[in-house]
C-alpha cells in the first residue's frame, strides 16, 4: 500500500490555437523546418544537455525525432509527419511545412475552422485527383527502358541532403550506384512469387566516396587461417547453421541436470560435433558457416580439413545467406545433414576496404542479394549518406507500383496552386454550398491552401533571391537576388525542375503578388529535354494528403487534457 | 468526523463537466487531444474518453464518470448528451425544489428541505421514466422516424453499396460525425457497411454477425501509421499480425492446410522439479550419456514434422516460440511456421475454421487440420504479416490507417463503438418489453388517432404506429428527437393537468420536457437561426421534417440514454453527505476532497 500513490488530476487547455505560447511554438518549428528544406538548405547541429553526440543534419527523420516537445499539440504534428516519414522515406520536410503553413495562414485569417477543414479537405481531393490526370502538368512517366530518369530520381534525393557533403560527380556517383543496386535487387525471371533481394550496406570509413562500389553477391567477415593463395574448386558446397555448436548442453526444460564427477559430458558432446564434422567433410562441403558460436577445436578439425569456417554471422545476414546460397539452416546435431539443405556459392574471393578485409560470396546463378560499400571522409557525413541512400533505394522501389514521378525544384506546388486556384473559380455557388459555407468563405479558403502550397514552394530558396511563375506552364523560376531586371530572360535559363526552358514569348510574374488565374497547360513533352529534378510520386502524393489531413486534425482541436502522472 | 454538505454542489460539479464535453459537442465541436501517464498522445471526441482521461477527484463527478461509462459501454453512443441532460436535469430539479420547498413540512433547514423535494422530484422522474416513457416516445416520435431492416442493408449491399442501405450509412455517418468528426466521416461509415456486409452469414441472425465482428474486432483491424486515413481498407483474409519465423510458402498452390498448435512441437524432456541424473554411481552407460536425450528429443520431433507432412500440412501457427531445431526442421519439410501468434487471432480462426488447436502433436488428428484458400505474407507499413483466408467463410479484415497512432486508435474504438450501437438499435429491448407491453396495448387505440393522419406525409411510409420495442426504429439526427419528445412530454403533461388525480405527473412531465429542449439548443448554439428553423418544423407539418438532413440516430439507444441519466439523477439526489475517511497515505484527503474540485474548475476555465 505505501507505494500506491494518488492520481493527480490532468492539466487542461482549452482552445490550443488561441495559446500565445503553442503559436510561438509552431511558428519556431516550421522555421526550424523550412531553412532546412531543399539542396541549399542549412544545416542543424543537434546536442543535448549531458555533452552526447553532436548529430549534423538537415533530414527531417533525424530532426524530429530529436527535437522533443513538453507540448502534446506539438508532438501530434510532429509524429504524424515522423510516421509519413517511416514509411515513404522521403518527402518529410515537405510535408511539415505544408502542414504548418496551412495551419499558421488559417490562424491569421478570420476563417472558421470548421469551415477551413471542409475546404481544405475538398481542395485536397481536387489536388489528388489532377495529381493522378493523365493529363497532369508535374507528372513524369518513368520509362524503365533507361536510367536516364530513375538516375536523376536517386540524384534528386541524395543532392537534397546538403548533410552529405558531396561534391557534384561524387553526388552523381552514388546515385548510379543507387540505381545500380536498385536493379540488382529485382529478380530477373521468376515465376510464381515475386520477392525482392536484400542490399547489404557495407560503410567504409575514411576513403573517397568515389571508391565506393556495388557487387553482386554479399560480403562476409573474413574468417581466420584463411590465404589469398588458396585455390577451391569451384563451385563451393556450403552448409549453414543456424544452431550454436559452441558444445553447450541442448535444452530439455526446466529441470534440473546433475552430472557425476565422472561423467565427462563436455567430451561427449564434443565428441557429438565432431561426428558432424566428419560428415559435413564425407559430404565435400567446403564452406562452413554458422549463424553463432563454433567450438574452437571444431573449427581447428574443419579447417585442417581445407573447410574455410565463417561463425558468429548473426541474425541479419542469415535471411540473405540462405536467398543467396540456397542453403537451408540447420539446427539439429544428432541426425545426418539431408543433402538439399546444402547450398552452392560459385566463387570467393577475398577484398580489402581499407583496414577491412573481407570475403566476398558470389552467387551460384541468377540472385537478387547485392553489397554496397559506402564510403566517405568521416563518420558523420557516412551515417548520413548512409540514411540518403536508404531513401533513394526506397524512393526508387516505389516507382514499382507507380511508374510517375512528379517535376522537382518547386514546380509540383506551384503547378498546383494555380490548377486548384482556375478549377475552384468555376462553379462557386454550388461548391460552396455542398460544403456549408458562404461563397466568401470558400474563395478565402482556396486561397490560404494555395498561399501555403506556394510558401512551400518558396521554402527551397535561402539566398534571397525570388521566385517567380510564368504564366503558360506554371512552373517555378528562381531569380538570383543580385540579378538585374533587364536580363531577367538570360538568368533564368530553365526553370526549378528543368522542363521548360525560358523564351521571349512567356511572361513571368513574382509569387507573391496575385495573378488572374489561368489554366496551366501541360508541357509538351520534347524527349530531349529531360527534367533535372524528380521527387518520388507515391511520397509527395501521401505527403500532400498526411499534411493536408495533419492541418485539419490541428484545427479541429479544441482541449488539451494532460494527464500529469 | 465532518462532512459535507453534497446537494449543494451538485449542479456544479456536473456543469464544469458539461462544459468540458460542449468542446466537442455538435458540428461545431472539436477534438480533444490528451496525452496518457506514458506520454502517449491520443485524440477523441468520445465523451467517455475525455471524462475518464480527466483524473477527477470530486466524489460525484467520478459517480458520473462511472454511469457514463456503464451506459456506453452499452449502447456505444450518447455520452456527451448524457452529461448535457444530466446537467440541464439537475439545474431544473433544483431550481423547483428551490421554488417549491417553502411548503408545509418541518424540516430544520430550508436546505434539508430543498433536497428533500429534490430527491423526491428525481425518484418520480425516474418512475415516470420506467413507466411512461416508452409509450410516450412510441406515440410521439417514432412515427417521425424510419425503420432500417437488417435484411435490406446485408441483400442490397452486395449489389451496390451507394445508393441502398442508405439508412445505415446514414445512421453510422452522424455516428462518426460526433466521433471522429466531419471529415472522414462519409468514408468510414462506408467502410464499416462493407466490412459488415462482408461478416453477414447466410442463414445466421443479423446480430450474430455484429457480435462475432464486435468480439473479435481486436483480431480483425490492422493500425497502420504514417499513411492517409483514405488509405484504410478492406482486405480479404484474415490477418495475422506477426511474421513467418521460417521462409515462406513458395509455390502458390491451393488449397493450403494448416495447424494450430499451443504449445511447442518439441517435446520437453524435463519439467520444472524433475532432475536427470548424469552417470548415475559411477557407471558409465551410452543410455546415460546426455547425447542419449538430447538425440531422442530430435528423433521424436522429427516424428511429429514426418506426421505433419503424411497429413499434407504446410502452415503451422503457434502460439508459442518454438525452437531453433523446429524451425529448422520445418524449413526443410518446406513448412512455413508463425510463431507467438495471438490468442485473439488464433480463436477466430478455429471458429472460422471450425478445427480445434492442438497442445500435444503426438495426438493430431486430421480434424485439426484447416484448410485454407491461401495463405502468403502481406506487407503493411513497417511489418510483414502473414494473412489468408478459409475456404468455406469468406472473411475479411480490415485496415485503419491514419497519419498518427492517436488517430487509428480513435478510429478503431469509434467503429467498434459504431458497432455496438448498431447492435442495440436491432437489438428487441426485452426489459422494457414486459413491463410495459400492456399499457402499449391500452394506449394504442388513443394514439392511432392522432398518428394515422400524419403518416400519410411521412417520407418513411411503411411505419405506422408501433410500439418502441420493434427493433431498428431510427430519427433523424440534430436534436429532433429531443424536440419532439419534448412536444409529446408537454402535451402528456396537459392532458394530465386535465385529470386531477394525476397531478405531480404533470409537473414532472413538464421538467423532463424542458430539460430535453437544452440539447438541440446546444446543438445549434453557434447558429441560433437553425434551432428556430428546427423547431418551427416539428411544430409545422410532419413532412418538413426529414429536410434536415443531418444523418440519422437510433430512437432505442436515445431511450436507454434517458433512462440511465433519470438513473443517474435518481442516484445522485440520493446521497446527502460525502464522509472522507483517512487512510495511512491521505493525511490531507479530507482537505483534498473538499478543495480538488475546485482545482479542476480553476485549470477546466484557464
Amino acid at each position: 500500500m505505501s507505494r500506491l500513490s494518488k492520481k493527480s488530476p490532468s492539466v487542461c487547455t482549452d482552445m490550443p490555437l488561441d495559446n500565445t505560447d503553442i503559436c510561438s511554438k509552431l511558428h519556431l518549428l516550421k522555421q526550424i523546418l523550412t531553412s532546412c528544406f531543399g539542396p541549399t538548405g542549412r544545416l542543424k547541429q543537434v546536442h543535448n544537455n549531458i555533452g552526447g553526440h553532436v548529430v549534423t543534419t538537415s533530414a527531417s527523420s533525424v530532426l524530429l525525432s530529436s527535437v522533443s516537445s513538453s507540448q502534446p499539440f506539438i508532438n501530434l504534428i510532429k509524429t504524424s509527419i515522423l510516421n509519413h516519414v517511416s514509411r515513404f522515406s522521403d518527402c518529410g520536410l515537405f510535408a511539415a511545412i505544408l502542414c504548418l503553413s496551412l495551419i499558421e495562414q488559417i490562424k491569421k485569417s478570420a476563417l472558421k475552422e470548421s469551415v477551413a477543414i471542409r475546404v481544405n479537405n475538398y481542395l485536397l481531393a481536387l489536388c489528388t485527383s489532377y495529381l493522378q490526370r493523365e493529363d497532369c502538368g508535374c507528372r513524369v512517366k518513368l520509362d524503365f527502358c533507361s536510367t536516364q530518369n530513375l538516375i536523376t530520381l536517386a540524384r534528386s534525393v541524395i543532392s537534397s541532403k546538403p548533410a552529405c557533403v558531396l561534391t557534384e560527380p561524387e553526388t552523381f556517383h552514388i546515385s548510379k550506384l543507387a540505381v545500380q543496386a536498385f536493379l540488382l535487387t529485382v529478380p530477373c525471371s521468376s515465376p510464381g512469387i515475386v520477392s525482392f533481394g536484400r542490399i547489404v550496406t557495407v560503410p567504409v570509413e575514411g576513403h573517397s566516396v568515389l571508391s565506393s562500389e556495388v557487387l553482386p553477391g554479399l560480403l562476409v567477415e573474413m574468417p581466420d587461417g584463411l590465404s589469398e593463395e588458396d585455390k577451391l574448386l569451384n563451385p563451393l558446397s556450403v552448409v549453414l547453421f543456424s544452431a550454436s555448436l559452441a558444445g553447450d548442453i541442448s535444452e530439455l526444460g526446466d529441470g534440473v541436470i546433475e552430472a557425476h564427477p565422472d561423467v565427462d559430458t563436455d567430451s561427449q558432446i564434443l565428441g557429438q560435433l565432431l561426428e558432424l564434422g566428419r560428415q559435413v567433410i564425407n559430404d565435400e562441403v567446403k564452406l562452413f558457416m554458422c549463424q553463432k558460436v563454433i567450438h574452437p577445436v571444431l573449427q581447428q578439425y574443419l579447417r585442417s580439413h581445407g573447410v574455410i569456417v565463417v561463425e558468429r554471422l548473426g541474425i541479419a545476414l542469415m535471411e540473405p545467406l540462405t536467398q543467396l546460397t540456397g542453403a537451408q539452416p540447420v539446427a539439429t546435431l544428432h541426425t545426418t545433414i539431408p543433402p538439399k539443405t546444402y547450398g552452392k556459392v560459385r566463387d570467393l574471393c577475398i577484398k580489402h576496404f581499407g583496414s577491412k578485409t573481407m570475403l566476398h560470396l558470389f552467387p551460384l546463378g541468377e540472385s537478387a542479394i547485392c553489397t554496397m560499400i559506402l564510403c566517405h571522409r568521416n563518420q558523420t557525413m557516412l551515417n548520413e549518406l548512409k540514411v540518403v541512400c536508404q531513401t533513394a533505394e526506397h524512393v526508387l522501389r516505389l516507382t514499382l507500383r507507380e511508374p510517375f514521378a512528379l517535376v522537382g525544384g518547386g514546380c509540383t506546388e506551384i503547378n498546383l496552386a494555380a490548377y486548384v486556384r482556375h478549377k475552384s473559380k468555376s462553379e462557386v455557388p454550388e461548391t460552396a454550398s455542398v460544403l456549408m459555407c458562404s461563397q466568401t468563405e470558400y474563395l478565402l479558403g482556396v486561397e490560404l491552401f494555395c498561399c501555403a502550397l506556394e510558401s512551400a514552394a518558396r521554402a527551397l530558396e535561402h539566398d534571397g533571391g525570388s521566385s517567380l511563375i510564368d504564366l503558360t506552364h506554371a512552373h517555378r523560376w528562381m531569380l538570383p537576388a543580385d540579378a538585374i531586371k533587364e536580363t531577367m530572360e538570360e538568368s533564368l535559363g530553365f526553370c526549378g525542375c528543368g522542363l521548360v526552358q525560358s523564351s521571349p514569348s512567356k511572361k513571368w510574374i513574382y509569387l507573391s503578388t496575385k495573378y488572374s488565374d489561368f489554366c496551366p497547360s501541360s508541357v509538351f513533352r520534347d524527349t530531349r529535354v529531360q527534367p533535372r529534378v524528380l521527387d518520388s510520386f507515391t511520397a509527395k502524393l501521401s505527403a500532400l494528403q498526411v499534411a493536408v489531413e495533419t492541418a485539419n486534425l490541428a484545427l479541429d482541436v479544441k482541449y488539451i487534457i494532460q494527464d500529469m502522472n | 468526523m465532518q462532512s459535507s454538505a453534497a446537494s449543494a454542489s451538485n449542479p456544479g460539479a456536473v456543469g464544469v463537466l458539461e462544459a468540458v464535453i460542449l468542446r466537442s459537442f455538435g458540428p461545431e465541436g472539436g477534438q480533444v487531444l490528451f496525452t496518457r501517464d506514458t506520454g502517449q498522445v491520443l485524440l477523441s471526441r468520445s465523451g467517455t474518453r475525455i471524462l475518464t482521461a480527466l483524473h477527477l477527484e470530486h466524489p460525484f463527478a467520478r459517480m458520473v464518470v462511472e454511469c457514463v461509462w456503464k451506459h456506453s459501454s452499452a449502447t456505444g453512443d450518447g455520452s456527451k448528451t448524457f452529461i448535457l441532460l444530466l446537467a440541464s436535469l439537475l439545474r431544473l430539479i433544483h431550481a423547483a425544489a428551490s421554488k417549491g420547498s417553502n411548503v408545509s413540512h418541518s424540516y430544520s433547514s430550508t436546505k434539508a428541505a430543498e433536497a428533500a423535494t429534490a430527491r423526491h422530484l428525481a425518484d418520480k422522474l425516474l418512475a415516470f421514466g420506467l413507466k411512461e416513457l416508452d409509450e410516450l416516445i412510441a406515440t410521439g416520435v417514432v412515427p417521425y422516424g424510419g425503420c432500417i431492416s437488417w435484411e435490406d442493408f446485408t441483400v442490397e449491399a452486395q449489389t451496390s453499396s451507394l445508393t441502398n442501405n442508405l439508412c445505415v450509412q446514414k445512421l453510422l455517418r452522424s455516428f462518426f460525425h460526433t466521433r471522429c468528426g466531419y471529415t472522414h466521416c462519409d468514408f468510414s461509415s462506408h467502410l464499416t457497411c462493407e466490412l459488415l456486409s462482408h461478416w453477414n452469414f447466410k442463414n445466421q441472425l443479423p446480430s450474430f454477425s455484429l457480435q462475432l465482428v464486435s468480439d473479435y474486432f481486436p483480431a480483425l483491424h490492422t493500425p497502420v501509421s504514417g499513411f492517409p486515413v483514405r488509405s484504410s481498407r478492406l482486405i480479404e483474409g484474415q490477418v495475422i499480425h506477426r511474421d513467418f519465423a521460417t521462409p515462406p510458402l513458395k509455390t502458390d498452390h491451393q488449397p493450403v492446410k494448416a495447424v494450430v498448435l499451443t504449445g511447442s512441437l518439441q517435446p520437453t524432456l524435463l519439467s520444472t522439479g524433475d532432475v536427470l541424473e548424469l552417470g548415475y554411481r559411477g557407471r558409465m552407460k551410452e543410455e546415460r550419456s546426455i547425447l542419449h536425450f538430447s538425440s531422442w528429443m530430435e528423433s521424436s520431433l522429427q516424428g511429429v514434422i514426418a506426421k505433419l507432412q503424411t497429413l499434407g500440412v504446410c502452415v503451422l501457427l503457434s502460439a508459442v516460440k518454438q525452437s531453433a531445431a523446429v524451425l529448422a526442421l520445418a524449413t526443410q519439410a518446406e513448412m512455413c511456421l508463425v510463431e507467438c501468434v495471438s490468442e485473439d487471432e488464433l480463436s477466430l480462426f478455429s471458429q472460422l475454421s471450425g478445427t480445434t488447436p492442438i497442445w500435444d502433436c503426438s495426438m493430431i488428428e486430421s480434424e485439426h487440420v484447416a484448410t485454407l484458400a491461401f495463405c502468403r505474407p502481406i506487407q503493411l507499413g513497417a511489418h510483414r504479416y502473414k494473412k489468408h483466408t478459409s475456404i468455406t467463410i469468406k472473411p475479411c479484415s480490415l485496415i485503419i490507417c491514419a497519419p498518427g497512432e492517436g488517430q487509428i486508435e480513435q478510429y478503431a474504438c469509434a467503429l467498434q463503438d459504431a458497432i455496438r450501437m448498431l447492435l442495440r438499435t436491432w437489438e428487441p429491448m426485452l426489459a422494457a418489453a414486459t413491463t410495459t407491453s400492456k399499457s402499449t396495448l391500452q394506449s394504442h387505440k388513443g394514439a392511432s388517432l392522432h398518428t394515422d393522419s400524419l403518416t400519410e406525409q411521412t417520407p418513411y411510409r411503411s411505419i405506422a404506429i408501433q410500439p418502441i420495442q420493434k427493433p431498428g426504429c431510427v430519427l433523424s439526427a440534430g436534436g429532433l428527437f429531443e424536440l419532439l419528445l419534448h412536444y409529446a412530454l408537454l402535451q402528456h403533461g396537459h392532458s394530465c393537468s386535465v385529470s386531477p388525480d394525476l397531478n405531480i405527473d404533470a409537473s414532472v412531465s413538464q421538467l423532463l420536457a424542458n430539460a430535453l429542449l437544452s440539447v438541440p439548443q446546444k446543438i445549434y448554439s453557434h447558429s441560433p437561426h437553425h434551432f428556430l428553423e428546427s423547431q418551427r418544423r416539428v411544430e409545422g407539418p410532419l413532412g418538413d421534417v426529414s429536410e434536415l438532413d443531418l444523418g440519422l440516430e437510433s430512437v432505442s439507444c436515445k431511450y436507454q440514454l434517458l433512462l440511465a441519466v433519470l438513473q443517474c439523477v435518481a442516484s445522485l439526489l440520493k446521497v446527502d453527505a460525502v464522509l472522507p475517511t483517512h487512510t495511512a497515505l491521505h493525511t490531507q484527503s479530507r482537505r483534498l476532497a473538499r478543495t480538488s474540485w475546485e482545482d479542476t474548475e480553476d485549470e477546466g476555465e484557464g
